[in-house]
């Protein structure tokens, strides 16, 4: 297997000595830059007492290049598609080398808490949360309890 | 070079088959937009010219297993075509007379195999097979 990047493996070593509340992160044995990641619902969202799950890749460029990253567990939220895809600037455009795994972590978990349906990527969500707020909400809170149960 | 995982690979597959990048003789999309294990996909294949293919567009279903891109796809035609690699009963291509899929190498997608197919279709002996009634199915 080719050799892991130094600032790869500092990084997976501080996800796991220094974790960020409320997220893990675990490389999986066979590909060091593939990742099993979970997220807790932020409190007071739609999403609270839910449990994400996500994978993430960190592509042959990385740093140079982002993070890709994945839901895996079924989420209704206007910047989350049905294929799990993110729709997040900083995975895209506003990529920096000095952001890191534990940054892109925390911005998804913050785009969690604070959903913008102003730049939507599942447009029939976004269309919902602008007209009907409390409704959307009350479907993002039930689809959290039937997809996102913690074990 | 590092392995990237099936479901980011299968996401840029989907992107570059959804912007068209691809050449316009084949495409392919997923079968169900809310499959977000991404297994089923459809493909066509637009016959080559100069061939008794020409102007025909065969559809095909492609099947992405859990261990893609590792292993091949399975891939199937449901549009009927007579090619020495496809089972005239079902459609199945068949991955021993198909080099494609015989010799599969991780880093081919979904548009390698069509692509190589239809070429598959323009060799001189396969050109010129006699083909069922346009339309019909497997």
């Amino acid at each position: 297997m080719a050799s892991l990047p130094k600032r790869i493996i500092k990084e997976t070593e501080r996800l796991v000595t220094d974790p960020v509340p409320g997220i893990t992160a675990e490389p999986h044995d066979d590909n060091l830059r593939y990742f099993k990641v979970t997220i807790e619902g932020p409190a007071g969202s739609p999403y609270e007492n839910g449990l994400f799950h996500l994978e993430l890749y960190l592509p042959d460029d990385y740093p140079m290049e982002a993070p890709k990253v994945r839901f895996l567990t079924k989420i209704y939220h206007p910047n989350i598609d049905r294929l799990g895809r993110i729709c997040l600037d900083i995975l895209k455009t506003n990529w920096s080398p000095a952001l890191q795994i534990r940054t892109v972590l925390l911005s998804v978990q913050a785009l969690l808490a604070s959903p913008n349906p102003n730049d939507p990527l599942a447009n029939d969500v976004a269309e919902d949360w602008i007209k009907n707020e409390t409704g959307a909400k009350a479907k993002a809170k039930e689809w959290t309890s039937l997809y996102a149960k913690k074990e | 070079m590092s392995k990237i995982p099936r479901s980011f690979r299968l996401l840029e597959e989907l992107e570059n088959g959804e912007k068209g990048l691809g050449p316009e003789s084949c495409s392919y999309g997923l079968t169900d937009a809310d499959d977000n294990t991404m297994t089923n996909w459809n493909g066509t294949i637009l016959g080559p010219p100069h061939s008794n293919h020409e102007n025909r567009i065969y559809s095909l279903a492609i099947e992405c297993g859990p261990n893609y891109p590792d292993e091949p796809p399975k891939v199937k035609f449901i549009s009927k075509v007579n090619l020495p690699c496809v089972d005239q009963t079902t459609g199945e291509v068949i991955v021993e007379d198909f080099h494609t899929l015989r010799d599969w190498k991780r880093s081919y997608t979904m548009q390698t195999v069509l692509l190589d197919l239809r070429k598959e279709m323009a060799t001189a002996t396969n050109k010129k097979l006699p083909q069922p009634k346009e339309g019909s199915t497997f």
